[in-house]
């Protein structure tokens, strides 16, 4: 069940729009930012509020590289692997992060802060090959540069939890 | 009408006609993944690339996508246009994970088809195939995503043809799935139709896995006999047990596809239950002596203490036959009917359709209006509500008049009105959208006669009445199964009412079983199965003869059944099924199914169509043999073959001699009735079937009476006996693979009735009737009527021990 608050937020909002459905994409998004990835149960209930079946939104769920389906790390690292970050260099950029967090693609590490995964052009090919982390663009890419960034995720990470 | 060259050969089109489509008309095949003409083009798959030599845009272009215009001049054989298919089919495979030899598609497999003839044979991709997990889609459809050729076709024929929402497209790029959220049964119930539309073997028919290629099977004609609608299809035998079937492609009937009860309800014929002996008192004799035991003893009888049953399930050629015996003995008979209410609805559906006014299933896609009296079409005619979503989809206002919680797969307007006021909605309407201006005679007098004071009872919006003024196109479709017989003359007279106001108005009838047409023409209203049975209970009938019906199954009054049952002396069974009736026979006769005798049924618009017989006969291969390879025995005949065409044996009980040949016993028809005079042959009955000569005669035009909606005399609760998509059609509760997808038992009642009875929806309710409680489940309708009780023809439920109405008082929560 979704809190409340969330709920009561989102219905009010789909009742201002002619077409609930416009709204699944903003919907998806806020059940995220409460609890991390969509499960079945939420995918259900936040259907349910749009008027369309389970299938249907996960039909977008799905399509869309920003939504997860299942639980992801603290930190979604993105990495583009289209053409142009391609002959730029994506590769070993890829098996460097790889080997650095110690996960192959699609997987995420044992302590739940990094997920890795593929995304196909993220417009910043001027400064390729680049990377998201969690939806902040990172670009020309070295070995160096992806340590300072992990290192400094994990550093921030370790504050978070020394404080609580 | 434009005219143009493909490969060097001119054809003339209908304007707007596809170039792919111009192509088949020239007898020239070109390849095709997303194309499907009941689907339409969307050139997602590019394999039907062409080059156009002469045209608005030269070039390779997608034939699917392509409009056939005036001078257009097209390649296939083109050089570059070959080669580009090659490569799109080379891109196809690269994932395919090769796996024909296990695979139920090969053999009748698009994509092979396609890879052979687009001349691809060596994989150059050395790289690892995609893969994706499967999911069990339920008892009819087999899932194996690795086959997947991202044509879209599934997807595109679920959700936007049939409007079902749980089947679709997940995923992205080279991760694109078709499927659900998780795996489930499939909630469509025209979900058999992805195995006929996927090109390849990602959806499968699952019942008949493993069982043989396409060119093992007796692959035969045949008709749908599941309701009323007369679907085609093909069915598939193998080793003398039917196997499979598939829809047939009719443009007047069912178009490309056909509902799962239909595709699914043929196992009845190779049951390993089903009764192959003839028996006399339950004990296994020849079928020449139970037929000289059961004579013997009809003769020793007065002509009119025998009784026969009949039923509209079996065949015309049955019916017939069955009528001339009982003429010729004086036996009394044969009943076709539960009762006369039955049989006058029948009767009144088969005078009243008129040449002019009837449409055929094909048809209705082009209505702009429609209104549906009484009629529930997913429950009682599945395709129908299919061809009501095409009209929907192309604009059509759909309006339903009926007491039942009806659902269809796209949105319309439900007016739910108690049985005896649909008749006054309908008039209400009709006075409305019609002006009675430029009316003339019968007409204007019937207009005149229509109900138009809107404070006398329930009324469709005012919307509706706006619409149908607009209409052009409007089709009535009225049920048989819970109207009375002046509704179904109302509707007729509806219709024609639309046709003297200038507009094109069609009526469609739906009828109870697949072969009521025939069985309105043949049948006497003074005998129906419960004056029989009542004779019988009352000790007139010594002797009764049932062909083809199971009253068990049929007949609504139980008590009255058991009474009849109990009193005579003789029950003769002619069947093919294993029923309770016939396990009570004292001479059992087992009779041929249609696929085995083949057979002629008459459609509900009239439209009469042959079923060719599939096969011999006889016991599947896979019993004789125990599942292995059948016994090493030598002789001639085949094992299980005694069941003759029921037709054939009721005549020889009767004492005559039939010949053998099917075809001869069609001189029989016109003695029965006029209408089936002067039939072809069957093999010079059209592909479509023949629609009967319908009659036009005036004098019962507009003569149907609008009797003033009753003010309830009492407070009672009408029961209202129901049809479902599964477990209420006789023949196909017979289907174990259907078995999972039957209803629960339950009885619907109105949010209004619930309430001032105190029951809340799910509560477990106790009934009780005069033969003792029945306890069920309510379901609250919001939807539905008050004072009815919806209740399924469900086996599960004692649905014959309640009658037709309940009290109040007798309603209680269990």
């Amino acid at each position: 069940m979704l809190p409340k608050e969330i709920k009561d937020r989102l219905e009010g909002e789909i009742k201002h729009v002619e077409h609930p459905r416009e709204l699944a994409v903003d919907v998806m998004f806020a059940i995220q930012d409460h609890y991390g990835y969509l499960s079945d149960e939420a995918l259900a209930e936040a259907a349910s509020m749009l008027g369309m079946t389970p299938l249907e939104l996960d039909e977008l769920a799905t399509f869309y590289t920003f939504t997860f389906r299942e639980p992801v790390g603290k930190y979604v690292i993105h990495v583009c692997d289209s053409v142009v970050c391609w002959m730029n260099g994506y590769e070993p950029v890829r098996d460097y992060l790889c080997r650095k967090l110690g996960i192959a693609l699609g997987e995420t590490t044992p302590d739940g802060l990094f997920t890795l995964l593929p995304v196909c052009c993220i417009g910043y090919c001027d400064r390729s090959p680049a990377m998201l982390v969690n939806r902040r663009v990172h670009g020309e890419l070295t070995p160096e540069k992806i340590d300072a960034i992990v290192e400094k995720c994990r550093h921030k990470a370790g504050k978070e939890v020394a404080r609580y | 009408m434009p005219k143009l060259i493909i490969d060097d050969r001119e054809i003339e089109v209908a304007t707007g006609t596809k170039v792919i489509e111009a192509a088949a008309q020239l007898g020239i095949s070109i390849p095709r993944f997303c194309y499907h003409p009941a689907l339409g083009s969307v050139g997602a798959c590019r394999v039907c690339a062409v080059k156009v030599l002469e045209g608005p845009a030269k070039g390779i272009q997608m034939s699917c996508m392509l409009e056939a215009v005036d001078g257009m001049q097209v390649s296939t054989a083109d050089r570059e246009a070959v080669e580009f298919r090659r490569y799109v089919i080379e891109w196809l495979m690269m994932n395919h994970p090769h796996d024909c030899p296990v695979c139920d598609e090969g053999g009748h497999c698009l994509l092979q088809d396609m890879t052979v003839s687009g001349g691809h044979g060596l994989r150059r991709f050395p790289g690892k195939k995609r893969t994706y997990p499967d999911q069990d889609l339920g008892p009819l459809v087999q899932h194996e995503m690795n086959r997947c050729i991202h044509c879209y076709r599934c997807a595109r024929f679920y959700q936007q043809f049939c409007g079902y929402r749980d089947l679709g497209v997940l995923g992205i790029g080279n991760r694109t799935y078709f499927g659900r959220t998780a795996g489930g049964r499939l909630e469509s119930p025209f979900s058999g139709n992805l195995s006929d539309i996927c090109p390849t073997g990602v959806f499968t028919d699952k019942p008949s896995r493993f069982i043989g290629r396409r060119w093992d099977y007796q692959r035969t004609p045949t008709v749908c006999i599941h309701c009323s609608l007369g679907c085609h299809a093909v069915t598939s035998v193998r080793y003398r047990q039917v196997a499979r079937q598939e829809a047939r492609m009719s443009a007047a009937v069912n178009g490309w596809f056909l509902c799962d009860r239909g595709r699914y309800g043929f196992f009845y014929a190779s049951r390993a239950d089903r009764p192959r002996q003839a028996a006399i008192k339950g004990e296994t004799a020849g079928m020449e002596e139970a037929l000289a035991h059961a004579r013997s003893r009809l003769e020793a009888l007065a002509p009119a203490a025998v009784a026969v049953i009949g039923s509209p399930r079996s065949s015309t050629e049955v019916l017939a036959l069955t009528e001339r015996a009982a003429r010729l003995r004086g036996w009394r008979g044969p009943a076709f009917f539960a009762d006369v209410g039955a049989a006058l609805k029948v009767k009144a559906a088969v005078s009243r359709l008129e040449a002019g006014l009837a449409v055929s299933l094909g048809e209705i896609d082009q209505a702009d209006f429609i209104l549906i009296v009484g009629a529930d079409p997913i429950n009682e005619a599945p395709m129908l509500a299919l061809a009501l979503r095409q009209a929907a989809q192309k604009g059509a206002g759909v309006w339903v008049v009926d007491p039942r919680p009806v659902s269809l797969p796209f949105e319309f307007a439900h007016i739910p009105t108690a049985p005896k006021a649909l008749g006054a909605v309908l008039g209400r309407l009709l006075r409305k959208s019609i002006e009675p201006a430029g009316l003339d005679g019968p007409a204007a007098r019937f207009h005149a006669s229509l109900p138009g004071d809107p404070a006398s009872g329930p009324e469709l919006p005012a919307r509706a009445a706006e619409l149908l003024a607009a209409s052009r196109r409007p089709i009535i479709v009225c049920g048989t199964g819970i109207v009375a017989a002046e509704w179904v003359e109302l509707a007729a007279d509806a219709a024609l009412l639309l046709r003297a106001a200038q507009k094109k108005a069609g009526l469609f009838y739906v009828l109870a079983e697949a072969n009521a047409f025939a069985a309105g023409l043949l049948t006497q209203l003074d005998s129906t199965t419960d004056r029989v049975l009542k004779a019988a209970a009352e000790g007139d009938i010594q002797a009764l003869v049932l062909v083809e019906n199971d009253p068990f199954a049929t007949f609504p009054d139980r008590r009255l059944l058991e009474q009849a049952l109990a009193r005579i002396e003789l029950l003769i069974v002619l069947d093919y099924l294993d029923t309770p009736a016939s396990r009570r026979a004292h001479v059992f006769l087992p009779t041929q199914t249609l696929y085995e005798s083949g057979g002629i049924f008459i459609n509900q618009e009239g439209r009469v169509q042959y079923s060719a017989a599939a096969f011999a006969g006889g016991t599947p291969v896979r019993e004789t043999g125990g599942r292995d390879h059948p016994p090493r025995v030598y002789g001639s005949g085949l094992p299980g073959a005694a069941p003759q065409p029921a037709g054939q044996l009721v005549a020889r009980l009767a004492g005559e001699e039939i010949p053998i040949d099917i075809r001869a016993q069609r001189e029989y028809f016109s003695e029965q009735a006029s209408r089936l005079a002067g039939l072809p042959d069957t093999e010079r009955l059209p592909p479509d079937g023949l629609r009967l000569a319908l009659r036009n005669i005036s004098a019962e035009r507009f003569k149907s009476m609008l009797p003033p909606v009753p003010a309830a005399e009492s407070d009672d609760i009408e029961i209202i006996l129901t049809e479902r998509t599964f477990g209420t059609e006789e023949l196909s509760t017979y289907s174990a693979c259907l078995e999972t997808l039957e209803d629960e038992t339950f009885a619907g009642v109105s949010r209004q009735d619930a309430e001032a009875l105190g029951i809340r929806d799910g509560d477990r309710i106790a009934i009780r009737t005069e033969n003792g409680a029945v306890e069920l489940a309510a379901r609250v309708c919001d939807n539905m009527a008050a004072g009815a009780m919806m209740i399924p023809r469900l086996r599960r439920l004692p649905w014959q021990t309640l009658g037709k109405s309940i009290r109040r008082r007798d309603i209680r929560k269990a």
